[in-house]
């Protein structure tokens, strides 16, 4: 796949170097011409572009309108939305990747401006502290398809109404589904007359509006 | 790669994103439709259901549709020609 990155920090140059040894045609795009120098022979093959990614000449230069995605990952968010929403209206890409910078930007960060995959580093670390610390509270792992569908886990509190209940009795709601439990260091693939237990680690996929159902069948 | 597409309005939808207003329209003619999202919008003046139009965009596939973001776009009127025309 074509990729373009925007944004030749630590982050950029680290997925182009991934995604090239991946085999994929990477094109990292960066202003100061000084990183450039410094960079360019670490980043695997990768081609190196200079420019202002805000800029549509400087996207057509690098031949956006042929790439497959682009990471607008520099340590800017106006840059990272302004390159997102041109990615997308000008050009096309099929898929446009964000990079949050401040936390307190996020709610930006889709359709609106032409994102449709964020990624904001505290809020994935949040979400792995809070699940390796919490029991019994409902946290959110990962959302996709637009914020349509989120991966969550519970930690069964000895006190879940959840406990001692097969998965078919639980009367989850239609639009979710457990996908996998964590018992004891074990996974457990579940089926409907799996017994859940207190401790129990249940990760579970929730699509539309259903988590309102879903954390009640597991949390109370 | 940009298009241009003559068609006419048959659907208008709000598709709001996080609280946040878009405009779907679907233009089509009786050979296809494509459809133009309008972002941060809840309504475009002359945008009305019948109303022709021609739109000036790149377009993305998106499932089995093609959508055009934030298009130009000129409003027709069968009798006299374009009404006006609207760069981005």
């Amino acid at each position: 796949m074509k990729v373009v990155i925007a944004g030749a920090g630590n982050v950029g140059r680290h997925m182009a170097v991934q995604l090239q040894q991946s085999g994929h045609d990477v094109t990292l795009l960066d202003q100061d011409a000084g990183v450039i120098e410094r960079h360019r022979r670490a980043t695997a093959g990768a081609t190196w572009a200079e420019g202002d990614g805000c800029e549509i000449d400087t996207l057509r230069r690098i031949g956006l309108a042929d790439a497959d995605v682009i990471a607008a990952v520099t340590g800017d968010d106006e840059d990272n939305l302004v390159i997102s929403l041109l990615a997308k209206q000008e050009f096309g890409v099929p898929r446009v990747v964000a990079r949050v910078n401040n936390p307190d930007n996020e709610w930006m960060f889709n359709e609106m401006w032409g994102v449709d995959v964020s990624v904001s580093t505290p809020h994935l670390l949040t979400g792995l502290v809070e699940e390796a610390v919490n029991v019994g509270a409902f946290v959110r792992l990962l959302s996709f398809a637009q914020g349509r569908a989120r991966l969550a886990e519970v930690t069964l509190a000895p006190g879940s109404p959840a406990v001692d209940k097969a998965i078919s009795n639980l009367g989850l709601p239609r639009e979710s589904t457990i996908v996998a439990l964590l018992r004891r260091d074990q996974v457990v693939v579940p089926r409907g007359d799996t017994v859940l237990q207190g401790g129990d680690e249940v990760i579970v996929l929730v699509t539309g509006d259903a988590e309102t159902d879903v954390r009640r069948a597991l949390v109370g | 790669m940009p298009v241009r597409v003559r068609g006419q309005v048959v659907r208008i939808r709000s598709r709001p994103a996080r609280g946040l207003p878009s405009l779907a329209v679907t233009i089509g003619d009786d050979t296809g439709s494509i459809v133009v999202v309008w972002t941060g919008r809840r309504a475009i003046g002359g945008i009305t259901l019948g109303r022709r139009l021609i739109v000036d965009g790149v377009p993305r596939r998106v499932g089995r549709q093609l959508e055009l973001t934030n298009p130009g776009y000129t409003l027709l009127d069968e009798r006299r020609g374009p009404v006006q025309e609207h760069a981005k």
